[in-house]
């Protein structure tokens, strides 16, 4: 039997199943993939005028997508839904704009370096109090968190109010390895290092959820009282999980600052941003590593570019999720393996293609009789 | 041994466990059944000596043989997690198995646990020689072989049983607590079942503390029997006591059978 990538035979049956990052190897398809995105990364500044984008954008979505890549370690292994992870992005942000602002520090990486830590710092703290609870509790508890913390930073004179902190120094951007640069010299430099940064911290997440600790975390995401009792102390772990994903959160704010310049408590801290971080982590594919990295990207992407296109563009998040949800619950990268499977299918047998076909005619149809009958119904009162 | 000291736990009007004092493992690696009708209290036992539920009244203790002395450890109080520390592990009545894990992942699992290892960073393939030797073992003493790389929720039941109880001997118990291990085995497989258990225990001398509805089986198998009956100790010894005591017979078979 030739043998169709993706597709196991099992009792008779197709079955696809390729989890991207299960298994410890890298498929030679994943390896040209993850080749593919590393260049495309690095390129970006490069090549995205050639197809109208403005890759300062794109950066910003990257940054959102890191946040989502944290909070969907909590998402995907242990099975929390965080609702409140804006609290991280937020702290990494205002980290940035009260070192600068306040405490006069100019160097742009010891601004981040500070960042990560605030970050981290309050993660452990909300971690501390929401690692006992689980679904819709936990969802709540990280929700009201973060909007306490939107509040607080909304009213409180120190964080300037609803006009937020600028991160200059006397009027100046911060310097970046201790130079001066000019504005795209500083987004090129601070691009790369975010890039250089975000890979290492791919790798080390792949690490972990590919370590004996992801395996318990896992655990702990199917089977909390089963975890307990052999033996893994679930709190703490979800303390720990919940810290690890709060710093990329922090780390993805802090660089948004440093990206931005202006801090305010909207675009960085208000609990539709952690709504947004969660959905990206949904759209781009919760169940695989780089999903909620392109989620990041795609959503920031269609939010700007809807805003030329349609006069409702905030609907658009609606109907995006809706779509994603009915059509593509695993997402945009979770999907890639059964649409991949189902392409090289099709090459193995041009059958199928038919019967697409045929299901496709049939079931529109299906539709124009639902239609014609609910016309007839409503004209005639009868069926 | 481990000796539960005048257990006593209500729920509300309802008191599930009454003064129970019981001691297992006496002889090291003896086989105990606890049996009694639905409403006894078996398996609220087992969650007071577990951890899973905190008794109201009573104490649970380990008693460790340290260079010839006795060392007595109060674990009342103690999480579930660190109890499995102290030898002291159970399996479910309703299987509690890792549902999107193979069954090589589930055991794997525990026994990454077993050797302190879960908050290891190295990745799984790496360097985890003597876990994946205890992961072989256990497949094989189960024989699970053959559905090792399958997913735990595409399973039949009895397979999801046998793994259940394979995942809490990977922990290397003292004291295994098994919660009705054969309910919702087909008859012919129960004996399969419980004879794995008591090979595998025999093999380690791991004390089993088994809850079960099958008289056969406890006739066959138990070295100890333990009757409860509303919430109360009713009997205690040998499973000889099963055939010559009428009261016995009434109170299991009267509601039970």
């Amino acid at each position: 039997m030739s043998r169709i990538p993706f597709v196991e035979e099992r009792n008779g049956e197709s079955i696809v199943r390729v989890p991207l990052t299960r298994g410890l190897g890298l498929t030679p398809v994943q390896a040209v993939l993850v080749l593919v995105g590393i260049v495309l990364l690095f390129g970006l500044p490069f090549f995205s005028g050639l197809v109208g984008l403005s890759w300062e954008r794109l950066f910003r979505g990257i940054l959102f997508g890191i946040a989502a890549v944290g909070l969907n370690l909590l998402l995907r292994h242990t099975e929390l839904v965080s609702f409140g992870h804006a609290a991280f992005f937020g702290s990494g942000a205002y980290g940035v704009a009260v070192l600068a602002a306040h405490y006069d520090v100019s160097e742009g990486l010891l601004l981040l370096l500070g960042a990560v830590l605030i970050g981290t710092l309050v993660a452990i703290i909300i971690g501390y109090f929401v690692a006992g609870y689980v679904d819709i509790y936990f969802a709540l508890l990280t929700l009201a968190f973060n909007q306490v913390m939107f509040a607080t930073v909304f009213r409180s004179g120190f964080f300037n109010y609803n006009d937020g902190l600028q991160v200059r120094i006397g009027g100046d951007r911060p310097s970046l390895f201790g130079l001066e640069w000019t504005t795209l010299g500083y987004n090129l430099v601070l691009y790369y290092t975010t890039i250089v940064l975000l890979l290492v911290m791919l790798l080390g997440m792949w690490k972990l959820i590919n370590s004996p600790f992801g395996r318990a975390l896992d655990a702990i995401g199917q089977d909390r009282t089963r975890a307990r009792f052999i033996g893994i102390p679930v709190e703490r772990y979800v303390w720990i999980s919940f810290t690890i994903s709060g710093l990329y959160g922090a780390f993805a704010g802090g660089v948004y600052a440093l990206l931005r310049l202006h801090v305010q408590p909207e675009p960085t801290l208000y609990v539709f941003v952690s709504g947004e971080i969660l959905f990206m982590a949904i759209l781009g594919g919760f169940t695989t590593l780089v999903g909620p990295l392109i989620g990041g990207i795609v959503l920031v992407y269609l939010l700007e570019a809807a805003r030329f296109w349609v006069t409702y563009y905030h609907a658009l998040t609606g109907l995006v999720l809706l779509a994603i949800v009915f059509f593509m619950p695993k997402g945009i990268v979770g999907s890639l393996p059964s649409i991949g499977a189902a392409l090289a299918h099709r090459r193995h047998d041009p059958g199928l293609v038919r019967e697409d076909i045929r299901g496709i005619a049939a079931a529109m149809r299906r539709a124009v009789d639902r239609a014609i009958t609910t016309v007839r119904i409503i004209v005639f009162g009868v069926n | 041994m481990l000796e539960a000291r005048n257990l006593r736990k209500e729920f509300g009007e309802l008191r599930a466990t009454d003064d129970v004092s019981l001691a297992f493992g006496e002889t090291p690696g003896e086989m105990v059944f606890i049996v009694g009708p639905n409403g006894a209290g078996k398996t609220t036992l087992v969650n007071l000596l577990t951890g899973l539920f905190e008794p109201d009244r009573g104490s649970v203790v380990v008693h460790t043989e340290e260079n010839g002395t006795t060392v007595e450890e109060d674990i009342t109080g103690m999480a579930p997690e660190d109890r499995v520390e102290a030898g002291l592990v159970r399996s479910f009545q309703i299987v509690h198995v890792f549902e999107e894990m193979t069954v090589r992942e589930n055991v794997r699992t525990a026994a990454l646990s077993r050797y302190d290892k879960t908050l290891s960073m190295r990745t799984l393939d790496d360097g985890h020689a003597e876990v994946e030797g205890d992961v072989d073992d256990l497949l094989a003493r189960f024989r699970l072989e053959d559905i090792a790389d399958e997913v735990a929720e595409t399973l039949p039941h009895g397979d999801r049983k046998l793994l259940d109880v394979a995942m809490a001997f990977a922990l290397d118990p003292r004291y295994l607590l098994l919660d009705e291990p054969t309910s919702g085995v087909a008859t012919r497989e129960k004996e399969y079942v419980i004879e794995t258990i008591v090979e595998a225990s025999d093999a380690e001398e791991v004390t089993t503390v088994t809850i079960e509805h099958d008289m056969d089986l406890v006739k066959n198998y138990a070295d100890r029997l333990v009757v409860l009956h509303e919430g109360r100790v009713f009997r205690e010894g040998d499973p000889d006591l099963l055939e010559n005591d009428p009261e016995l017979r009434q109170v299991l078979l009267g509601v039970d059978e």
